[in-house]
């Protein structure tokens, strides 16, 4: 029975065998959770990433071809992508992905066959930690978490805070871990830390015992859809306390979800917002060039996200001359200053791409940038 | 030459192929395909185990995602290095004695099994004197509990940030070795005294009972060695991504080892394989369809999805089709092939 089953093991293998184009082109990988649980973020990613592309089509004189591959919203998907990627379709360069869990998959595959990643906003430090391959174009979260932490103490003026943490989230509980490390350093009280699960809709037990504690502020690193649950059952329990969320609440959705019960929300999220004032001009073209594009889809920070990984890739193979993987590499870890959507990018020691932390608040259902705040780690 | 000295022969000649085609795949195959060929493997000593419990044994269960965590949390525990493990657990430092703990990989893939073996003994207790449906929703409830708690113990499983960086030892000899080493052990069972019981209990669980036979006990010891080798694969899966969550072991990942168990025909070894390699070759061969594709003039943008929407249809398409899977409960064995007339007669 072994020899029929070999047999058919090799056919099915060699029917794996796909065509490669031998033009002179340069080949940019992209893994993104086009389908799945992220697909919102995958998406918006993705058509930053293009509008990228549309502006910047060629390199050094040569054609630039994007290679386009989902995954899913699941990491064994994400690591077969990045594979396929490198191997199959030989690119320079990989630009990916939304998720840090997925980003962790596909890292792995990009550090060993030696081609530069460039994440576009995977924020847990554990994606680029120990990697000589893995950039990205966002900053992390501990960095956001003392952002927000210096944000509450320093401009707020708050020294009671709980926390509610989505425990089956590597994101929340991340940032959820270094808020409350910064808090405290800053000389703050964590008075009540309660979880709960992604997908629960109840959320009345932990904000009645929240409640109880009189914190002034409740800091809740959930995703868009929860956070608007959480804040909505709040309201309706009575808290007064003001409520902060990280930049996975930085979506227009929220405030469709939440109604007036989101009204004074503040959340941190990456320097960039569709409606902020003062601009820079980089931002301003960014902006209205989408609207050309999508009429009636807004900007978020996501598409800007895309857009900056794939420009810090561009420029990578600019400055390097060349469109060897190892050059970019090179050019990549010494990008200083560059001006993208979201803020000027110093690609750091880690990898992490520094930039200002943005603050938006809610107000009568706008979403207003009221700022940026320089962390004190 | 008689027939059992033949079969060894052919079957040892089969070995010997494998083994050359492995060695021609190392050299002259690229990563991603080697990667899928990996897969294959892994699929089917999922696919072989939960054949075991359902296809043999007649026994719904769901539970295979829990063990598979279980498997891949040990073995990732037991290959990390001391340095990587203190790096990486950000929200609670690790705790010790997990912190020390290391082990070869053969050695850490079996206590994978074990451990995963030991759970489903105490899980198997209460929960198979449950039948149908009912057994089905119990180990459900399990798998889920696994998950949960693995989420939460973050000082040993570092939370829902997962692993990352486990070593990546589970190469093509590894896989298939222990490929092997599952096929062979399911063969030597089935066509054993105690493979017949087991389908006894499934045909017809109250007249084994009858003939005396205690199916509790074959039921547990069944349950056992399918979530030993869902262990095993379970372990082999998270070195082979490198990265483990507890997300990743979600509903999900039962439903797709269920998915090349049934396609490939439920109480069919050669099923669980067959199924394994055309349904993990199919999902990537796939992908085809989402790139543009120019015909002509005619420039077809890549939808994303479009592949899951195929993929659907040709599962659909069996099912319809060959209800019982593509082998049924059918073996392809050197006996069928050679003797006609002994077709789906016993296997080696």
């Amino acid at each position: 029975m072994k020899l029929s089953k070999v047999f058919l093991a090799v056919l099915l293998v060699f029917v794996l065998v796909g065509t490669a184009c031998a033009e002179d082109t340069i080949k940019i990988g992209v893994y993104n959770s086009l389908t799945g649980r992220t697909a919102f973020g995958g998406q918006l990613e993705l058509e930053g990433i293009q509008m990228a592309h549309q502006e910047v089509p060629e390199l050094l004189g040569k054609k630039v071809e994007l290679i386009v591959v989902d995954n899913k919203t699941d990491k064994v998907e994400a690591a077969n992508a990045v594979k396929r990627l490198t191997e199959r379709d030989k690119v320079v360069a990989v630009i990916g992905t939304y998720g840090s869990s997925l980003a962790m998959a596909g890292g792995e595959v990009a550090e060993a066959a030696k081609i530069p990643m460039m994440g576009t906003s995977c924020t847990n430090p554990l994606v680029t930690q120990g990697k000589m391959y893995v950039f990205r174009a966002c900053f992390i979260d501990p960095y956001q978490g003392a952002g927000a932490a210096t944000y509450a103490m320093k401009t707020l003026n708050m020294k009671k805070a709980a926390l509610l943490i989505d425990v089956a989230n590597d994101y929340s509980v991340g940032l959820a871990t270094f808020f409350k490390q910064s808090f405290k350093k800053l000389g703050g009280e964590i008075v009540s830390e309660l979880k709960y699960n992604s997908g629960d809709q109840d959320f009345t037990a932990q904000l009645t015992e929240i409640i109880s504690k009189k914190p002034e502020l409740l800091f809740i690193p959930a995703d868009f859809a929860e956070g608007a649950i959480i804040m909505k059952q709040a309201r309706e329990l009575g808290a007064e306390f003001q409520i902060m969320g990280g930049d996975a609440m930085d979506n227009p959705e929220l405030v469709k979800i939440g109604g007036d019960a989101v009204n004074g929300f503040i959340h941190t999220t990456f320097p960039y917002d569709a409606t902020m004032k003062d601009m820079s001009p980089l931002a301003a073209t960014f902006t209205e060039n989408w609207k050309k594009i999508h009429p009636d889809k807004a900007p978020n920070v996501n598409a800007a996200l895309g857009y900056d990984s794939y420009m810090l890739v561009a420029n990578a193979i600019k400055t390097a001359g060349s469109a060897e993987p190892d050059a970019i590499r090179a050019a990549l870890a010494q990008t200083k200053d560059f001006p993208g959507v979201t803020g000027n990018k110093t690609i750091n020691a880690t990898h992490d791409a520094e930039s200002p932390v943005g603050i938006i608040q809610i107000k009568d259902g706008q979403r207003v940038y009221v700022g940026e705040v320089s962390p004190e780690m | 030459m008689n027939r059992k000295t033949r079969n060894l022969a052919l079957t040892g000649i089969a070995i010997a192929l494998l083994a050359f085609f492995i060695w021609w795949a190392q050299g002259n195959l690229d990563g991603y395909k080697i990667q899928v060929t990996n897969l294959v493997a892994v699929n089917a000593i999922l696919a072989l185990s939960l054949n075991l419990i359902y296809g043999f044994t007649g026994m719904f269960s769901l539970g295979h995602a829990g063990f598979m965590a279980l498997g891949a949390y040990v073995n990732a525990l037991l290959t990390l290095t001391q340095d990587q493990k203190t790096t990486m657990w950000i929200l609670d430092p690790i705790a010790w004695p997990f912190s020390v703990m290391h082990a070869p990989f053969f050695l850490s893939v079996v206590c994978a099994g074990l451990v995963a073996a030991f759970v489903a003994l105490l899980i198997a207790i209460p929960v198979l004197r449950l039948g149908g449906d009912y057994l089905g929703i119990a180990t459900l409830g399990f798998a889920e509990i696994i998950r949960v708690v693995l989420t939460n113990l973050s000082s040993i499983t570092n939370g829902a940030l997962g692993i990352k960086g486990i070593p990546g030892h589970a190469n093509l000899w590894w896989n298939y070795g222990w490929f092997l080493i599952t096929l062979f052990f399911m063969i030597r069972l089935i066509n054993s005294n105690f493979g017949s019981v087991l389908k006894a209990i499934r045909d017809d669980e109250i007249a084994a009972k009858n003939m005396g036979i205690n199916t509790f006990f074959y039921k547990v010891v069944s349950f056992t060695v399918g979530a030993f080798f869902a262990g095993v694969g379970g372990a082999l899966m998270g070195s082979l991504t490198t990265t483990i969550d507890p997300k990743m072991f979600s509903f999900a990942l039962t439903f797709n080892v269920l998915m090349f168990t049934v396609a490939g025909g439920l109480g069919s070894i050669t099923g669980s394989v067959i199924g394994s390699i055309v349904i993990t070759v199919l999902l990537e061969w796939l992908r085809i369809v989402e790139n543009p594709v120019t015909i002509g003039s005619f420039e077809i943008p890549g939808i994303p999805g479009m592949r899951m929407v195929l993929f659907s249809l040709a599962l659909i398409l069996i099912i319809l089709f060959r209800r019982e899977g593509i082998m049924g409960m059918k073996e392809i064995t050197w006996d069928g092939i050679f003797d006609r007339s002994k077709r789906g007669g016993k296997s080696e």
